[in-house]
């Protein structure tokens, strides 16, 4: 076995008996297969056809970005992590790590041993016409242990979209341990829209470290629609007064998946909101944990901090944990943490058959309403509308791996057909 | 034959009985009007007759088109021409209108054996029944009743209601939470979709809908049973007498 992934598996026991990493074990995907990857490049071209969408697209093919800087002008800098340090290491100097204000040893492994990333900058006051479009693609045909790093830095008041795909396009087993850092600077607004589809076999510990400076906003939107074992893992920190946080999150699990959702936001001066709501449909023995967790400091007055997580259990089998947590530190906020696991509400499926439409499909279409409220979060219309789409195809059992995955489509398919499917009878 | 033929039907929510014996025959072509003080049975037996299985039929038996349809899924009651529009529509966010009633629509054609509309046909569709309900386009693109007012939400019933074209349509207290130039809207809407061959009952409260919706029968339903039917004058005698008198008329009797 790789020295690294003995590394990663010696930590995971220590870790677990951390409240924050309990549920946290990736032991039966860190297997011998996995091997580091040395640059393996594939003659695949990787497409993505989001209808009326022009993104700036980087691709991360095994670890490394082989793209040449991205010619954006006006300052704008988009580029591999490597070219990056390369070539303006005082940028890279001044940010990299300095995200990070509460270091784990996972993340500590993939500081130590990152391969490669994507670096972009804007700067001061420049609203990027384009979203940037970050796919991490996993195609090597055989197992691979990765560690990606990426370094987003918006300069104060500046506006960034930046779309973050992790894809699986072979059959491969997996495992990605990322780091992602985003620094919002003054006044500044990051829409930050994560998409996973990968197989089965692949577990993928994906960590996104946001900093906020005074008078900024941070959305981030997940969808997690497909893996073997998925964990976001986020932690927003507010530096100054005014600051705006969305955070919300989809997932959909069914047979052996497990999906996972951490988010901490750290509300440490006074008048910033922050909003989360995370929904999961959870099928077959798939198991989910929500662990959410607002820290309201002494001093943080007209704090406003909402947070929901709901989630439809599908079978019996299925399994969520779920923990909305407040902890608040001074009395002048408005806070409201809560959290559900139910099944369809009989009234509704009632008005909706009595239009002469099945079970089976009102069933879906009540499913399809339950994750649409996070789908809404997605500002960006021309992505919401691909997801909306590829949500639907998912409830109804139509997504595969290969020629509807989350935006790679129509790319060369060289694995078997993964077929998700919720199985509605069973409600 | 009738149409709808009700006989001896009693109907219970968990332990406590609400219908007590309910008789009813519904022609095509006639319009019934259902009145009665709150509580009594009402909406439960158009539950009942749309297949709500919150409600367990105890007794008696529903014959519709010469079927008894109490075995029936509520889907199947839909594709065979009963239609309820709800005294509470339930908001489906997500789903716009147009989609929903294109999954409807096709669904029903389905189980008839014909092929789906086109996308063309069914747009050519909609746009006609909207106007019977003088339903904007921006409405049918919303997602169904999420944030709609009150008068919306009934007119979108009346609209889906057109597009499904039943055989008997139930309106449950459709004049509820309606100003009056929404009801004026609802009640031609349901008018026009008036026909030799269907049949309507109106559950109401009030006169003033049947001002509107002229009914051929009104029926007082009154602790579980129908006590009294006549013409439609005896709407207005209910609006200007009350409940009471036909109570004490139960008990002289």
């Amino acid at each position: 076995m790789e020295k690294i992934v003995q590394d990663f598996l010696n930590i995971q026991p220590q870790m677990r008996k951390n409240e924050v990493w309990r549920f946290v074990d990736f032991s039966s995907l860190l297997t011998e297969e996995l091997t580091l990857p040395h640059g393996e490049r594939q003659t695949a071209e990787y497409r993505c056809n989001v209808p009326d969408m022009e993104a700036l697209r980087m691709v991360v093919e095994n670890g490394f970005c082989h793209q040449p800087a991205s010619d954006c002008g006006n300052g704008v800098i988009i580029c591999s992590l490597h070219d990056a340090i390369k070539h303006h290491p005082e940028l890279v100097n001044q940010y990299l790590g300095h995200c990070i204000t509460r270091p784990n040893p996972y993340q500590q492994l993939n500081s130590e041993h990152y391969t490669d990333g994507i670096f972009v900058y804007v700067p001061k006051g420049t609203s990027m016409p384009q979203p940037v479009q970050l796919q991490s693609v996993i195609n090597a045909g055989h197992g691979l242990f990765l560690q990606v790093r990426n370094l987003v830095v918006a300069d104060e008041g500046s506006h960034l979209t930046l779309i973050h795909c992790d894809d699986s396009y072979d059959s491969a087993a997996a495992f990605a341990n990322n780091v992602t850092e985003i620094h919002v600077g003054q006044d500044a607004y990051v829409e930050h829209y994560k998409m996973q589809n990968l197989n089965n076999q692949t577990g993928l510990l994906n960590h996104t470290y946001a900093t906020l400076e005074q008078g900024s906003s941070f959305r981030s939107v997940s969808v997690t629609l497909n893996g073997g074992h998925i964990r976001n893992h986020t932690e927003v920190i507010m530096q100054g007064e005014h600051c705006e946080v969305q955070a919300h999150g989809l997932y959909m699990g069914d047979g052996e998946q497990q999906t996972d959702n951490y988010i901490f936001v750290d509300h440490a001066f006074p008048n910033c909101h922050s909003r989360e709501l995370f929904k999961g449909i959870l099928d077959d023995t798939a198991r989910g944990a929500f662990n959410g967790h607002v820290l309201v400091r002494d001093g943080a007055t007209k704090t406003e901090a909402y947070q929901s997580n709901n989630n439809i259990l599908i079978s019996d089998k299925a399994f969520i944990n779920t923990k909305p947590f407040l902890e608040i530190y001074n009395d002048d906020v408005k806070c409201s943490h809560g959290s559900t696991i139910g099944q369809l509400d009989e009234q509704a499926l009632f008005y909706i058959r009595s239009r002469g439409i099945s079970l089976r499909t009102a069933r879906t279409l009540l499913l399809y309403a339950f994750c649409d409220e996070v789908l809404q979060q997605i500002e960006l219309e021309p992505l919401r509308n691909r997801l909306i789409d590829l949500v639907k195809k998912r409830l109804h059992g139509e997504l595969t791996l290969c020629s509807d995955c989350a935006l790679h489509c129509s790319s060369p398919c060289n694995g078997p057909e993964v077929n998700f499917y919720i199985d509605t009878d069973k409600l | 034959m009738a149409l709808l033929t009700i006989r001896n039907l009693h109907a219970s929510i968990g332990e406590k009985e609400i219908l007590k014996g309910v008789n009813l025959e519904i022609n095509r072509g006639e319009v019934h009007s259902i009145m009665g003080p709150n509580g009594n049975g009402k909406s439960t037996l158009a539950g009942i007759i749309a297949g709500n299985s919150k409600y367990t039929v105890t007794e008696g038996e529903i014959i519709y088109k010469g079927k008894n349809i109490l075995d029936m899924a509520v889907d199947e009651r839909a594709a065979e021409g009963i239609f309820l529009g709800f005294q509470y529509p339930v908001e489906i966010p997500g789903v716009s209108i147009t989609n929903f009633m294109r999954t409807a629509v096709n669904e029903q054609r389905k189980y008839r054996g014909l092929d789906p509309l086109s996308g063309s046909e069914f747009l050519k569709m909609m746009e006609e029944k909207k106007k019977i309900v003088e339903m904007t386009s921006k409405l049918a693109n919303r997602s169904v009743n999420e944030g709609f007012s009150g008068g919306e939400k009934k007119k979108n019933e009346i609209f889906q209601m057109a597009m499904l074209d039943p055989t008997l349509a139930i309106l449950d207290e459709t004049d509820s939470g309606l100003d009056i130039d929404a009801l004026r809207i609802v009640a031609s809407g349901v008018n026009k979709l008036r026909r030799p061959d269907n049949a309507t009952i109106v559950i109401t409260h009030y006169q003033r809908l049947l001002d509107y919706i002229v009914p051929d029968f009104v029926h007082v339903l009154y602790e579980g049973r129908i006590v009294k039917t006549g013409p439609k004058e005896l709407a207005l005698e209910l609006e200007s007498k009350g409940y009471e008198w036909i109570k004490e008329e139960l008990q002289n009797n």
